[in-house]
């Protein structure tokens, strides 16, 4: 062992001797926590194969897709509940209706007859209130 | 299907027993030498204890079924992981505070608890301060080592695991491992070598 080898093995183990040292200087509260996260993962252990979604680490992230879901749903609802349920009035959507129904053409065809029947009914109307 | 005797209804049970008081046992063994490496590596007592926690929990969820000689490499690479998850996030919470025009020191942040630091009213030995002067000199010096050196130095010298041990710990060749572990010492020797003397 040449001179220089011999010194760094010098270094090396009074290098190793002042870190054992410094560790059991360790302070009384961090060997405290440490117990604490010591008996955390052991209790890991113990508690054997837990459900997958039980996990710690995953129950925010379950707790978030959770959530997530239900506002979804909600939303949803919530859509759909606006598309089924009348306007305000209830006529914008009968308007929609009469415009796209093809018998609207058929009026149109006939024109002077359906006003003809039209005048007709609203006579009639009037009368049998009036005479009733 | 194999015959079923009485013993084996015990055994799930009783190796279950096993494996949790050889957990604690492994996890009591190495939560002191990995709370300082941590430490030295950070800088900061709860930075060190909270990832130290992590390597201990990740250990049990992820490899507590697996042999036990496998723990200590692998507890080892989880707390290096962790240890660099941390110098990550400080080096990105630095970058974005230096933008911040209302930064604070990031000194001032630092500074001790005056009443943690101030002097014991008992004097103190000389010989006591002096260790632990050089203690923190060498700690210094080991913190300013790159990573890998470090890793190699600390598991080495600190937790006595040899060259095949280590390699497995830090992922690595044996020969990366030597190499690592050699330019430390050097850096080492050449920084505090004369303070030693």
């Amino acid at each position: 062992m040449t001179a220089d080898e011999a010194r760094t093995k010098e270094f090396e183990q009074r290098a190793g001797a002042m870190l054992g040292d410094s560790v059991t200087r360790v302070n009384g509260r961090v060997r405290s926590r440490l117990n604490q996260a010591r008996q955390a993962a052991v209790a890991e252990i113990a508690a054997g194969r837990r459900s997958f979604w039980r996990g710690p680490a995953l129950m925010p992230a379950t707790g978030a897709v959770a959530a997530a879901a239900l506002v979804a749903l909600l939303v949803t609802a919530h859509y759909r509940a606006e598309r089924t349920l009348p306007s305000a009035d209830g006529q914008a959507f009968d308007d929609i209706e009469m415009l796209a129904d093809t018998e609207g053409l058929d009026l149109l065809e006939n024109e002077g007859t359906f006003y003809e029947w039209a005048a007709g009914q609203s006579d009639e109307g009037n009368s049998d209130g009036t005479s009733g | 299907m194999p015959a079923v005797t009485p013993g084996d209804v015990d055994l799930p049970q009783s190796t279950s027993h096993d494996r949790t008081r050889a957990l604690n046992q492994f996890l009591a063994s190495v939560e002191l030498k990995a709370f300082r490496i941590a430490q030295i590596a950070l800088r900061q007592e709860d930075d060190a204890l909270d990832v130290v926690q992590d390597a201990m929990l990740q250990l049990a969820r992820a490899y507590g079924e697996r042999p036990e000689e496998e723990w200590k490499p692998l507890f080892y690479r989880i707390l290096e992981n962790r240890i660099r998850d941390v110098q990550r996030r400080r080096m990105v919470r630095n970058r974005v505070m230096a933008w911040l025009p209302f930064r604070r020191n990031e000194e001032d942040e630092e500074l001790p608890d005056p009443i943690e630091q101030a002097a014991s009213p008992e004097p103190q030995p000389v010989m006591q301060l002096e260790l632990e002067q050089a203690m923190a000199t060498l700690e210094k010096a080991i913190g300013e080592l790159p990573n890998r050196q470090r890793q190699a130095f600390l598991l080495r010298t600190m937790e006595g695991l040899d060259v095949a041990q280590t390699a497995a710990a830090m992922g690595c060749s044996a020969g990366s491992v030597k190499t690592h572990y050699f330019r430390a010492l050097q850096t080492l020797r050449a920084q505090l070598g004369d303070l030693w003397q």
